[in-house]
């Protein structure tokens, strides 16, 4: 039934946190797209079979539900029993019957599904006091892992339109924007422009027809906070969305969803028609006579329309070409209306801010970087997952506090944040808090979040090579710098990591890149050189080694790097052999073996296995050298 | 309008078409309907979205290719993609295409000879934490190893509807 | 009226106008590509980029394409600042090495200092610089035959499926806005020929020459509400008949 008032709003709330008091014991089985990918669902139907078998769910108050992602991927498949707090990690079909019997049944723990602090070696019982969540501020990721985001109920009894409500009923569209401007909030996509800025802008533009759009083309290899978002609440993003409406006088919006995120697509569509039906969208909105209402539109595979000004042309049918922004798209945007477009989770922000209040929001953060942020960290972490902290948070904490330290311990070499419009910061800048303008500051950027971490197994120039191989297939093509610049930066970088570097390519690289960064349409074109200065302002050793000793220091590049196995350190195992895929390592068990140059590939897959650090790498060129 | 795919059936289409309103605005996700029901943008069908639409065949077209979504030839029963996002690619994403390239005898982009398999390469799909991320017929398959790679491939070959 | 200065020289330019306009009436030079002056600016070309800044902005300046910037009253212009030169030297340096055999780019590189590219010349060299004049002029024609297909380095400009264009009315606007005649057509009195497409001609009723094609005949005439015969008639004969139809008025007091 559609609410009409705020008495019954309050009613529909008090109605779904009532229902969710009768549930003795909740399981909440994470079905977001990583756990999936380990088999969750599996996990989520035997909880149902079991349940329902045992005849447990009315009797014994309980309650089992699938939840978007939790963020603690590595871990997965999760599940987490409320109220006792317990979280179990790597959960399997067989282990269900288990869990009910011990934990739900009689609040008893299971020690060998808990996680294990590799810190201390400890298992951790309680979901808050894991280091992985405990170090969390969940603002923008609020709900996630906690809500069932295919139940509005579910939703309404955690908050959901709470600041939708205040701001429909309470407030008048300035005093919107002015709470947000006072929030600090800034967009979360990457640009982080001032939020309420682009509100007031789009609010003062002539033209009766005007669009808020959300933008989840999330692209940025590595990042998949908006993902996590869509699929696993999808109602903070829609409760933000009908707020800015109001705000600026819009009464259409569309959310613009990437072409591989499936899942939210499906969640966001539930819970579309939910809020239709609950009064939250559609016309009327909560009796106040506020008319909003919202599409999805799927993207079609282009990483450029993560751009505004492509984006747009997306929605109206055409290719994601970006257009000269001279005339802000707050002025003239979709269908040439006033826009405007925000992040994913910039709009899953805006809920909350009016709920809790801009002080609240403010009182987080740096002083020009205000709230929380959600990061995916990833990369040779031992923890990766989601996560959201307070801006200004090192990066030091985040990755050895909260990312339990380097994978197999190896010695860190870098982080790479804000993906191919990003750079890489390395071990001297660890100390550095994150914030919008810190990170440009070290040559890097906020981007959507994304952290890869990188240890010393990670060539540097192949970094670069690998962004600049990844954008040359998103160019649009439309200018020159970008379309051609990338495609001749690649094939620079494709001959540094062959060997066929030459003197002056670091010259050549560096005019190369000023000529793009100034030269370029779109951002896409202009922040392309960054992966490439950055790595050059960090690691210019790794670049001279790369050109003049046609070597990779870290063992990586294929062409530069050979093999062996020292004598004094194989125990013959036999691992190497096994790993390698071309058959290229000989030898009996327990005697030493060896590696055929003629056959081996290069690929590292010894090196990586084995257990006792018997293989070793150095330049291919000493090789070619010996037999001379 | 010559074509060297073969004749295909349109009726479809206008059951897609009814989906959305009939302007440009719509193109994309008519184009995105059509390519699971067909699971390729045949161009009979093409030619029958210009019209209904009123966009210029040449827009049409422009739009089929710029977006990867989007397949021009028949693919395979059995869609096999590799994600070579950065935390795949640095946890050897590389080595999956290579072994399943050694399994199928097909690159990246392409499709075996029987139509039973396509091999593709994708962004970044969100699943980082997982990474190497290998997807077969929109089952996820994290922490993806080569020597697994015979298994995956045998999970797939679920048919397509046309 | 809007007043600026560019590179010190203060001139007036109507409001409206894109700062190119102003610099050219201003009396200064600087390289277009895919400019033409029938067609809305693109900004694909970048060879119009300037430095530009205003009193107020003390000294933060941003590098605008002319072609698309609206004009300002007290903006201020650098034609070519350092960095705006040197931008332009990339440009052509890489549309060198796309295009090494197109006389116009080699032309411009040379006058901006450049003999050689200093990037991989392209092994499959082409005149085509991507400057999207062609398919923006078919478009303004109303006719979109051809358009820009793939994207990135793959991008081309194409006929839908690579093959004779279903719309296309063989106008050759494409192939007279090309400013490096890349587009290759042949035409005669019986047929013409582009994009793989054959058509027919049309006789000028009058003086028998061939000047358009029949599909143009029939376009035209579609969009116009105007008789085909109208069209079928060349220029040089309608100019005749309309000079013969005035001179017959002046007798017929």
């Amino acid at each position: 039934m559609a609410i009409e008032t705020r008495k019954q709003f309050e009613k529909a709330v008090k109605a779904a946190v009532d229902k969710q008091k009768k549930h003795k014991a909740e399981i909440l089985v994470c079905c977001g797209t990583g756990c999936l990918a380990n088999g969750s669902a599996k996990v989520a139907e035997a909880f149902a079979e079991q349940i329902e078998k045992q005849g447990m769910d009315a009797s014994v108050g309980l309650f089992s539900k699938k939840t978007g992602c939790h963020g603690f991927c590595q871990q997965g498949p999760l599940v987490s029993i409320q109220p006792r707090g317990v979280l179990y990690n790597k959960v399997k079909p067989e282990h269900v019957p288990e869990i009910l019997e011990k934990t739900v049944a009689n609040g008893e723990v299971i020690q060998k599904l808990l996680y294990k602090n590799p810190a201390d070696r400890k298992r951790v019982e309680q979901y808050n006091e894991i280091p992985f969540y405990k170090n969390q501020t969940r603002v923008a990721m609020r709900n996630i892992g906690q809500v069932d985001p295919t139940d509005i109920e579910d939703a309404l009894a955690r908050g959901a339109y709470a600041g939708l409500a205040k701001a429909l009923f309470e407030m008048k569209p300035d005093q919107v924007v002015d709470e947000v401007a006072a929030s600090g909030l800034r967009g979360r996509g990457g640009a982080g422009f001032a939020t309420a800025r682009k509100w007031k802008a789009a609010r003062k533009a002539e033209g009766d027809r005007k669009f808020v759009l959300c933008n989840g083309d999330e692209g940025d290899p590595g990042a998949f906070k908006d993902r996590s978002i869509m699929e696993g609440d999808p109602h903070s993003v829609l409760e933000g969305m009908v707020i800015g409406a109001y705000a600026v006088g819009a009464h259409e919006g569309f959310i613009y969803v990437r072409d591989e995120y499936p899942l939210a697509v499906v969640n966001l569509t539930i819970a579309i028609d939910q809020a239709r039906k609950s009064g939250f969208l559609g016309k009327n909105i909560l009796g106040t006579g506020f008319d909003f209402d919202v599409r999805i539109s799927r993207g079609g595979g282009a990483f450029v329309c993560g751009e505004s000004s492509a984006l747009m042309r997306s929605l109206e049918g055409k290719t994601g070409e970006p257009r000269q922004k001279y005339i802000h798209a707050t002025d003239r945007g979709l269908f040439d209306c006033p826009t405007v477009l925000n992040n994913v989770e910039t709009w899953a922000d805006v809920g909350t801010i009016l709920d809790r209040g801009s002080k609240w929001f403010a009182s987080m953060g740096t002083d020009k970087s205000k709230g929380t942020k959600a990061f995916s960290l990833v990369g040779k972490v031992k923890n990766t997952g989601l996560i959201e902290l307070p801006m200004g948070t090192t990066l030091r904490h985040i990755i050895y506090d909260i990312g339990g330290g380097i994978l197999k311990d190896r010695p860190f070499k870098a982080v790479q944040t804000g993906g191919p419009s990003g750079g890489c910061v390395p071990e001297s800048l660890l100390d550095l808090p994150v914030d919008y303008e810190k990170l440009t500051e070290a040559g890097s950027m906020m981007g959507s979040g994304g952290m890869i971490v990188m240890d010393d197994r990670t060539c540097m120039v192949d970094v670069a090579r690998y962004f600049l191989s990844f954008l040359v297939e998103e160019s649009c093509g439309k200018c020159v710098p970008c379309r051609e610049g990338l495609k001749q930066m690649l094939a620079i970088f494709d001959d540094l990591v062959a060997g066929r570097g030459k003197p002056g390519d670091v010259e050549r690289i560096e005019r190369l890149a000023e000529g793009m960064r100034l030269g370029s349409l779109c951002e896409l074109g202009k922040s392309a050189p960054n992966p490439v200065t950055s790595t050059l302002r960090y690691f210019r050793d790794e670049y001279v080694a790369h050109i003049e000793h046609k070597a990779c220091p870290a063992g990586t590049c294929r062409d530069l790097t050979a093999f062996e196995i020292l004598e004094e350190a194989c125990n013959g195992c036999h691992a190497c052999a096994k790993a390698c895929p071309v058959d290229a390592i000989a030898g009996e068990k327990k005697k030493l073996h060896v590696i055929d140059h003629e056959t081996c590939i290069s690929c590292g897959a010894c090196f990586d296995v084995c257990p006792t650090d018997a293989v070793r790498f150095f330049p291919k060129v000493e090789i070619t050298q010996e037999v001379v | 309008m010559t074509s060297n795919q073969p004749c295909v059936d349109t009726a479809p289409v206008e059951e897609i078409l009814g989906r959305y309103p009939r302007e440009e605005a719509s193109l994309i996700q008519v184009l995105q309907d059509v390519h699971r029901a067909y699971n390729y943008l045949p161009c009979d069908v093409l030619n029958k979205v210009a019209d209904a639409l009123e966009v210029p065949l040449a827009k049409v077209f422009s739009v089929s290719t710029f977006y990867k979504a989007f397949s021009l030839t028949p693919q395979g029963k059995t869609i096999v993609k590799v994600c070579t996002g950065t935390a795949c690619h640095i946890r050897g994403a590389g080595q999956l295409i290579e072994e399943i390239g050694r399994q199928l005898s097909i690159g990246p982009g392409e499709t075996t000879e029987d139509l039973g398999f396509t091999l593709k390469t994708v962004n970044c799909v969100g699943a980082c934490a997982m990474a190497p991320v290998l997807i077969v017929d929109e089952k996820y398959h994290g922490n993806a190893a080569s020597s697994d790679v015979p298994k995956y491939l045998g999970k797939g070959g679920a048919r397509h509807g046309h | 009226m809007p007043a600026l200065t560019i590179n010190g020289k203060t001139v007036h330019v109507r409001e409206g106008a894109y700062l190119l306009e102003a610099i050219r009436k201003a009396g200064f030079s600087i390289p277009t590509l895919c400019n033409h002056e029938a067609l809305e600016p693109w900004g694909g070309c970048r060879l119009c980029l300037v430095d530009v800044t205003r009193r107020e902005w003390d000294g933060w300046k941003k590098m605008v394409v002319s072609c698309m910037f609206p004009v300002e009253d007290g903006l201020v212009v650098d034609t070519h600042s350092e960095r705006v030169v040197s931008t332009r030297k990339v440009v052509l340096d890489l549309l060198l090495a796309r295009c090494p055999e197109a006389p116009v780019i080699q032309e411009l590189a040379r006058a901006h200092g450049i003999e050689q590219t200093s990037y991989k010349p392209n092994p499959e060299p082409t005149d085509c610089i991507l400057c999207g004049l062609c398919t923006r002029v078919c478009d303004h024609i109303g006719v979109s035959a051809i358009s820009s297909v793939d994207r990135g380095i793959g991008r081309e400009i194409a006929p839908p499926f690579h093959k004779a264009p279903p719309d296309c009315i063989g106008c050759l606007a494409c192939a007279e806005v090309c400013p490096t005649d890349c587009i290759p057509y042949k035409t005669s009195d019986s047929a013409r020929t582009i994009w793989d497409k054959k058509f027919e001609m049309v006789r000028c009723p009058a003086c028998g020459r061939a000047h358009i094609t029949e599909e143009q005949s029939a376009y035209y005439a579609d969009r116009n509400g105007v008789p085909a015969s109208y069209f079928e008639t060349c220029d040089a004969c309608k100019r005749k008949e309309q000079a013969a139809t005035f001179a017959g008025l002046s007798l017929a007091r």
